[in-house]
């Protein structure tokens, strides 16, 4: 216990003083001029990300603490098209170095108005992002994640419809919360190796057709009741475990499927790895 | 206790006691540094506050008086603000361009103004082109046609105004007060551009200025050890007696106490701290008591400086009274008020001349020297007096009847020695 606690102590202090050592403060904005829609491009090579939805006011805000050493700050405005390009890359463009316990944690803000069409692309290297994207009007959405951990909620409906949501995950470990409340006609997964959750939980306003792509790794579904799903695996080594489901041809369907309101069709394919399915009560 | 827990609490013991380096980032410093520094920080806190090369954490440094910047000549330091999307090839530029070999500012901004110090844009103003705002805050109440640079200086957006451009902050921030911004905005909030203060070819900060600037500092430190002084001697009047006494009979024994306090500060620090961590009860203990020995080193030092500004005006109130002289109220709080003020004067002399060359130094130096002397004997005394609750101890040659003031108009209790007689004469030696 003592030694705990001590180790904590030094820790925290050795954590404090490398925090303070190169990390510079970078803000940048651009105020709502009645933009109908914006083109997001978020490149985020490492460290913490936030992104939530802005105030009224502004078009997308970042405030962002970078190591000045070996990233720059991203802040990019196009007019024309009304697509911006922020983040922090590493300096030169070259390749990501991983950081160590020693280097200090970038952490960035990232914030976006709720009264403009938002098609969205965020790359992220070793970072750990939480990306809450309720209350924004998302139309596209296209994630690809490094060697990271990554969260994408949708806490609150999509204000907008969504047409497409991409999602590619490396070596990462893959979160997504309330896919029901993204309205997203299309939604599509490919998986190197990690864990990946997907929960399919909130508001079903429509139908959709999700497509699964999974190489080596263990995947959680997290169904609604609500919402009638049909799972139709195509698998080498892998194993499904689908429970609550009734087969139907190559597919699997969920008791009432056919008298269900919204439709939920899920293309499944799995190399290695394991896929569990959880039923998520109203 | 094995090697291994030993190893821990060393390692535990170095993290906490050696001073962090190179803090630079916004962040909150665990309280003992905080403490540290205020124990530190007397003269410190005179010299911040008046010296205006001194830049601050965020990069701004003190302002010097508002005045355009002339363009180079030809071949000269030349910096675009066409396009603000690349901040840090803006930079890069700027850092070449604000260190002129000469120290006079020259820098053209093509299609645009430069600028050092703060500037504004009057509310029916109209502004073309860039601007670049170096070492001062950008008020805009009227309309800026072009984009915005300020390098250790924040912009402000007052209701109504407009910044057609971009806007970009080496060292400040944007503060947006309900102004236009037709481009986008990028803050930097700290910035090494500004090592030095920087002086526009056609002149610079006047000497006036720095007097001012030097003298509100130190009226500032001095008000504000007044108040602490007068609330001493309202509410430990007695603590503050005796430690001055301390200070005033025995200022050797004192000085060479609070020398040796100094110089033992750490390491009782170090062994208090590894007293601690050798048991459960003292880890949980250790962020309280370091507070405390933090705490107590400040309200020591600080005490015995305030008790030796109350020494040296009693000295000087009573010797003013044994000349005749009357005095409204010679009392403690007068005690201290001479005292500081008197502790004051070379600091004044400081702020006054300093901007002198090699006096003003050597003014400093003196001043520094003189308040560390007393500090320290200050210290010495309320360590010797036990922060004044050992009262017998000043080291008095006299017996405490005689330290009282009736002395200077009463009968002495030695005795009155005769008074010649007129036309007498003095008897030879030896008879």
């Amino acid at each position: 216990m003592r030694q705990l606690l001590l180790a904590t102590l030094a820790l925290s202090a050795g954590a404090a003083s490398a925090h303070a050592q190169s990390l510079r403060p970078f803000s940048t904005y651009r105020q709502w001029h009645g933009e109908t829609r914006l083109l997001a491009r978020l490149e985020y090579a490492a460290g913490s990300l936030r992104v939530t939805a802005a105030r009224p006011a502004e078009l997308y805000r970042m405030d962002a603490l970078y190591d000045e050493g070996r990233f720059d700050p991203v802040s990019d405005f196009d007019a024309s098209t009304t697509a911006v390009a922020l983040g922090v890359r590493a300096e030169g463009g070259g390749g990501l170095r991983v950081d160590s316990k020693g280097q200090p944690r970038q952490t960035a803000a990232v914030t976006f108005s709720p009264r403009t069409d938002l098609s969205l692309a965020v790359t992220l290297g070793a970072a750990d992002a939480d990306l809450e994207l309720g209350g924004l009007r998302l139309t596209d959405l296209d994630l690809q994640a490094g060697a990271s951990r990554a969260t994408v909620r949708f806490a609150e409906p999509n204000a907008a419809r969504c047409r497409m949501a991409s999602l590619r995950a490396g070596a990462a470990e893959l979160t997504v919360l309330g896919l029901g409340n993204s309205r997203c006609e299309r939604i599509a997964f490919e998986g190197g190796v990690g864990r990946v959750t997907l929960d399919f939980g909130g508001t079903w306003t429509s139908d959709s057709r999700v497509s699964v792509k999974m190489a080596l790794g263990e995947m959680t579904l997290r169904l609604p009741r609500a919402v009638g799903v049909r799972i139709t695996p195509d698998r080498i080594l892998s194993s499904f475990d689908p429970a609550g489901l009734v087969r139907q041809g190559s597919s699997y369907i969920s008791p009432g499927y056919d008298r269900a309101a919204r439709h939920l069709d899920i293309a499944l394919t799995t190399a290695m790895g394991n896929v569990e399915v959880v039923w998520e009560e109203p | 206790m094995s090697a291994r827990r030993r190893l821990v609490a060393v390692i535990a013991l170095l993290a906490i006691v050696f001073p962090r380096t190179a803090i630079a980032g916004p962040r909150l410093d665990p309280t003992g540094t905080r403490s540290l520094k205020l124990v530190h920080g007397f003269w410190t806190l005179v010299a911040e506050a008046s010296e205006p090369s001194v830049a601050d954490s965020t990069g701004q440094a003190a302002r010097p008086v508002p005045q355009a910047i002339p363009p180079a000549e030809a071949g000269g330091p030349r910096v675009s603000l066409d396009d603000l999307s690349q901040p840090g090839a803006i930079e890069s530029q700027l850092r070449t361009a604000l260190r002129p070999e000469d120290d006079r500012l020259r820098l053209t901004v093509p299609n645009g103004t430069a600028r050092l110090g703060d500037f504004s844009i009057a509310a029916n103003e109209s502004m073309p082109g860039h601007l670049l705002v170096v070492q001062g805050t950008a008020d805009i109440f009227g309309k800026l046609l072009g984009n915005l640079v300020t390098v250790g200086g924040d912009v402000v957006l007052h209701p109504g105004s407009v910044v057609s451009g971009d806007i970009l902050t080496l060292g400040g921030e944007v503060r947006d007060q309900g102004g236009e911004i037709g481009g986008e905005v990028r803050s930097f909030r700290s910035t090494s551009l500004l090592g030095t203060p920087l002086q526009a070819a056609s002149g610079g900060p006047g000497a006036v200025a720095l007097v001012f600037r030097r003298g509100a500092g130190v009226a500032g430190a001095f008000l504000t050890l007044c108040a602490l002084g007068l609330g001493l001697v309202l509410f430990g009047r007695q603590h503050l007696e005796v430690v001055s006494d301390t200070v005033s009979h025995s200022f050797g024994r004192a000085f060479t106490s609070g020398l040796l306090g100094q110089i033992l500060l750490l390491p009782t620090f170090g062994m208090l701290v590894v007293g601690l961590v050798l048991s459960v009860v003292g880890i949980v203990l250790l962020p309280f008591v370091v507070v405390v020995y933090v705490l107590l080193v400040f309200v020591g030092g600080l005490g015995g400086y305030l008790a030796v500004a109350h020494a040296m005006g009693e000295t000087y109130t009573r010797r003013r009274l044994a000349l005749g002289v009357m005095l409204g109220s010679p009392n403690s709080y007068r005690y201290v008020l001479v005292g500081l003020g008197a502790l004051a004067t070379p600091w004044l002399a400081w702020a006054l001349f300093g901007w002198v060359p090699v006096a003003g130094e050597l003014i400093r130096g003196a001043a520094i020297l003189v308040t560390w002397l007393l500090g320290t004997a200050g210290f010495g005394a309320a360590l010797l007096s036990r922060a004044g609750l050992r009262e017998n101890f000043a080291g008095r040659l006299l017996p405490p009847e005689a330290l009282t003031d009736e002395y200077l108009w009463a009968t002495p209790q030695f005795g009155v020695s005769a008074a010649k007689r007129p036309g007498a004469r003095t008897p030879p030696r030896g008879l």
